[in-house]
């Protein structure tokens, strides 16, 4: 594979140039010869890390590792499987009775909700990033760079990212192709390891990426050297001193005297007031409030702050150091998000469970999504911290291996369990299910080889089950589903996207609608044997549907659609992505007739 | 001091090691590829390897060079569904495993596998049947990997005989193994091999080895006798003598398709078993020939 797709020689300009050279020869007294820079161009080799796909781990379609080397579809436009396509698009997972509310304190310039990260061969200074977007572009929200190689054999020392480009999440009017390529920042170490950041929720449909070209020069271009760094105000560069100096010069204060109160207003106000104050403050500011006066310092450090801690926006520079220094504000904790965080040796066994000590007996929620620094212990620790725990998220904690997740069935009042892209079996799924009041499960699993199993076990035991995600669990059948159906009636949301052997003519689907009538959210994706009868029976059983998937199937017409349409007022989103009796005509027909509803048609140009 | 017996083995062993000298150069294909859709005379011509229903293509891996044929099932015509489709994603879907990396040389049954299970994740409802036959150039074991589903099938020819085939595979007459998806009121009606059922074989060869991939639009309206006759002619190795070659070949299985008393090896096969036919038969044709050189980046 060649990943090189020219090697451009460029020579400075001239003014510059001259100017250079002049200088040299008068240095040097020699004859000056024009210096010339080399500029690499570079298609991705390797992708290392990403936080979801569309498509199946062991497959190339809809997957991340489209995203490496040359594009398959750029300049085409539309819908193909050669593409790079992330999980979920707009904000319709947003919108599910289902999904954790944000965190509070999310600095306005972070929107990421998705990443990938790239490799390339050589290690330049970039001087432009290209990203080939083929389908529905616009999601690509910033682009960084990581002074450490991939390729080396060395353990990772001294991590650094440098933002090189950062933007909010836009919508392009068309879903066409196009190039996209911001201007980029000029960094002083050279990179071959890219990472971009991705916001889909302006979206209309899925985004898909074809390609990523890094431009960049291998000797350290001498414009630094003219040019002034921009110093950001926002950057965050500092904000691991700010999150260490607790301390600070006010140790000093207590000393017995008189102590002048010279804090204006603040001395009027109420200590709650001041609290709600700074409540609205993001946490660099509200460190950086901290080592201000003495009387924000109390305040700054007030555990009341802290009940709920984001240290996603910050993954970049969170260590075990900032860790320890937050921990004495945690005790009343509640909810803490670790996703992103750690990776790289950033995070080990001894911060997060010093970390998790201090804060874990009133934690509630904890998101470790893409934690790759967690081992077995990590999870052990969890099991033994944190006794109340009701929300954890373990979306594609890929790296763990199955045995760390016997500890989740130490837990015992968890409500929310998300296990995306992870390597647990069956037997621990088994023991960690007990009976809950509104679990809700996500279990898009690697390795269980029989779902029926699983849906068995949550029929039996987890009764009052809203929200099930079991998007590509290939061996569900209907006997499952029946069962699953028939002892969790509460559901209100069931994926059972890209489930080949769910069958609708042994009448499960029209079992399932049935069984569920507080049903909102399903998804049929790409389940080739969805029928009208099944559309009919949810026009008649399911009153309160608010997002249907039907994907890829042949025998849906644009007649059951119609009473679905009807019988539903509250559906909001309805896909009908290659439905072959759907054409464009039917989707026209039916979005005239029911202007909110969002119709789906994706579509290979 | 050596005694004789010693003297004598040494001596023994550097002669052997010198005779036995094992080819450590790497080998490659150089394919050329030609065909005719059935309905070529009706002047409709399909875009890239595609010969009417037919579908091949041709890949280079570091490791290996790769082809495959595959012959859609026509009865799908009948059906509204477009036979060629599935088919022609198959090779594509092949060809793309293959550049990726994808695959083991020594194990052409998984890029069939591979490939079948990637047509399943398409969000396109694809439908339809064909056969397929892939064949791997290991370069470096110098050891030719096939997988045959169906009654696509090679040849390899050495000094102007066969000396390696495949066997065709037929459920019953004109009803080959195929691989297929089939819609699903349709399923359990429709013939539905597993790629598992594919043939495999792995064959050492030589340089100037010449290996003949075709569908069975050739294989039933040439014998053996011919395509060797005109496999005589190639001279030498180079891209444009192959290419003709390959022309020439499916040129005259064109010709002899549609010629009405010609006693081609289908109308044989026919005879052979209780039906009183003659002529040729008229089919797609896809002729793959390459011959194994010299690897050359």
């Amino acid at each position: 594979m060649f990943y090189y797709i020219c090697l451009r020689r460029r020579s400075r300009s001239g003014t510059r140039g001259e100017a250079l050279t002049s200088r040299r020869a008068v240095e040097s007294g020699q004859r000056a010869v024009l210096p010339v820079s080399v500029e690499v161009e570079q298609y991705a080799k390797e992708v290392l890390d990403f936080s979801s796909h569309y498509g199946s781990e062991n497959s190339m379609s809809y997957t991340m590792w489209n995203l490496a080397g040359v594009p398959n579809v750029y300049p085409s436009s539309g819908d193909f499987t050669q593409t790079a396509v992330f999980r979920a698009y707009g904000t319709w997972w947003e919108q599910c009775a289902s999904a954790p509310p944000p965190f509070r304190r999310t600095p306005k310039g972070f929107h990421s909700q998705d990443y990938i990260e790239l490799a390339f061969e050589e290690p330049v200074y970039p001087t432009a990033v290209e990203v080939l977007e083929t389908y529905y572009p616009g999601a690509i929200v910033q682009i960084l760079a990581c002074s450490h190689n991939p390729f080396s054999q060395s353990p990772p020392t001294d991590v650094r990212w440098e933002v090189l480009w950062s933007g909010e999440p836009t919508k392009v009017l068309t879903p066409q192709a196009r190039q996209f390529s911001p201007n980029i920042k000029h960094i002083s170490f050279p990179t071959n390891l890219l990472r971009l950041e991705v916001n889909s929720s302006l979206l209309d449909y899925y985004t898909e990426l074809d390609a990523v070209i890094l431009r960049g020069v291998k000797e350290r271009p001498m414009l630094a050297l003219y040019k002034m760094p921009v110093i950001d105000i926002n950057d965050l560069s500092d904000s691991e001193e700010e999150l260490s100096d607790v301390g600070g010069p006010f140790r000093q204060g207590s000393d017995g005297k008189h102590q002048r109160t010279g804090n204006g207003y603040f001395d009027k106000l109420p200590y709650e007031l001041i609290q709600l104050i700074l409540s609205h403050l993001t946490l660099p500011d509200l460190c950086r409030l901290a080592q201000s006066c003495k009387l924000l310092h109390q305040h700054c450090c007030d555990p009341l702050q802290y009940t709920q801690l984001s240290l996603q926006p910050y993954w970049a520079r969170l260590s075990d150091a900032s860790l320890g220094h937050l921990q004495s504000r945690a005790p009343l904790l509640q909810r803490l998000n670790l996703s992103w965080t750690g990776n790289r040796g950033a995070l080990t066994l001894t911060g997060f469970s010093s970390f998790l000590k201090a804060c874990g007996p009133s934690l509630v929620c904890l998101e470790l999504s893409c934690c790759h620094f967690l081992t077995e212990a990590c999870l052990e620790v969890v099991s033994q911290t944190c006794p109340g725990l009701q929300e954890l998220n373990l979306s594609s904690c890929d790296r763990l291996n199955p045995q760390a997740f016997t500890h989740i069935s130490k837990l015992a009042r968890l409500r929310r369990l998300v296990l995306y892209r992870t390597k647990i079996e069956v037997g621990t799924v088994n023991t960690s299910c007990i009976e809950h009041r509104n679990f809700n499960c996500y279990l898009s699993l690697l390795k269980i080889e029989d779902y029926d199993v699983v849906a068995s076990m949550l029929a039996a035991r987890c009764r009052s089950l809203c929200s099930l995600d079991l998007w590509r669990c290939r061996n569900l059948t209907d006997r499952g589903l029946a069962e699953l159906v028939s002892g969790c009636k509460m559901l209100e949301e069931l994926d059972l996207g890209w489930c080949p052997t769910l069958q609708s003519s042994t009448g499960c689907f029209q079992h399932l609608a049935r069984n569920l009538p507080r049903l909102r959210k399903l998804f049929l994706t790409a389940n080739r044997t969805v029928r009208d009868s099944d559309i009919e029976e949810l026009a008649s059983s399911c009153p309160s549907l608010q997002h249907l998937d039907i994907l890829g199937t042949r025998l849906v017409s644009g007649a059951s659609l119609k009473k679905l349409l009807q019988s539903c007022p509250k559906l909001v989103l309805l896909d009908v992505s290659f439905c072959s009796q759907i054409d464009m005509r039917v989707v026209q027909e039916l979005s005239g007739l029911f202007p909110n509803v969002a119709l789906k048609k994706s579509f290979t140009q | 001091m050596l005694s004789v017996l010693s003297y004598g083995r040494l001596v023994a062993r550097a002669v052997i090691g010198g005779l036995s000298q094992t080819d450590s150069r790497d080998y490659s294909l150089v394919t050329a590829s030609c065909g005719f859709g059935k309905d070529f005379r009706k002047g409709i011509l399909k875009k890239g390897m595609c010969y009417g229903d037919d579908a091949c293509f041709i890949a280079r891996h570091r490791s290996a060079d790769v082809l495959g044929v595959a012959d859609g099932v026509g009865g799908w015509r009948d059906y509204g569904v477009d036979p060629s489709q599935f088919s022609g994603t198959l090779m594509k879907t092949c060809e793309r495993l293959v550049k990726e990396g994808r695959f083991v040389p020594s194990n052409p049954v998984g890029v069939l596998t591979t490939s079948y299970y990637e047509l399943l994740q398409n969000k396109v409802p694809l439908l339809g049947s064909s056969t397929a036959c892939i064949v791997v150039l290991d370069r470096q074991s110098h050891q030719l990997h096939t997988a045959n589903l169906g009654d696509s099938g090679f040849l390899v020819v050495r000094g102007g005989e066969v000396v390696h085939r495949s066997d065709e595979q037929q459920h019953y007459f004109n009803t080959p193994f195929q691989l297929s998806i089939a819609p699903p009121e349709a399923e359990g009606a429709v013939l539905s091999d597993s790629p598992d059922a594919a043939d495999s074989s792995s064959f050492d060869v030589q340089l100037g080895d010449i290996i003949l991939t075709a569908t069975d639009g050739l294989f039933d309206n040439m014998p053996d006798y011919m395509i060797l006759q005109e496999l005589k002619k190639l001279k030498n190795t180079n891209y444009e003598s192959i290419q003709q070659t390959a022309r020439s070949i499916a040129e005259q299985a064109h010709v002899l398709a549609y010629d009405p008393n010609y006693m081609s090896p289908f109308a044989q096969f026919a005879c052979d078993n209780g039906l009183n036919v003659r002529g040729g038969k008229p089919d797609d044709i896809t002729v793959l020939l390459s011959i194994v050189a010299e690897y050359t980046d």
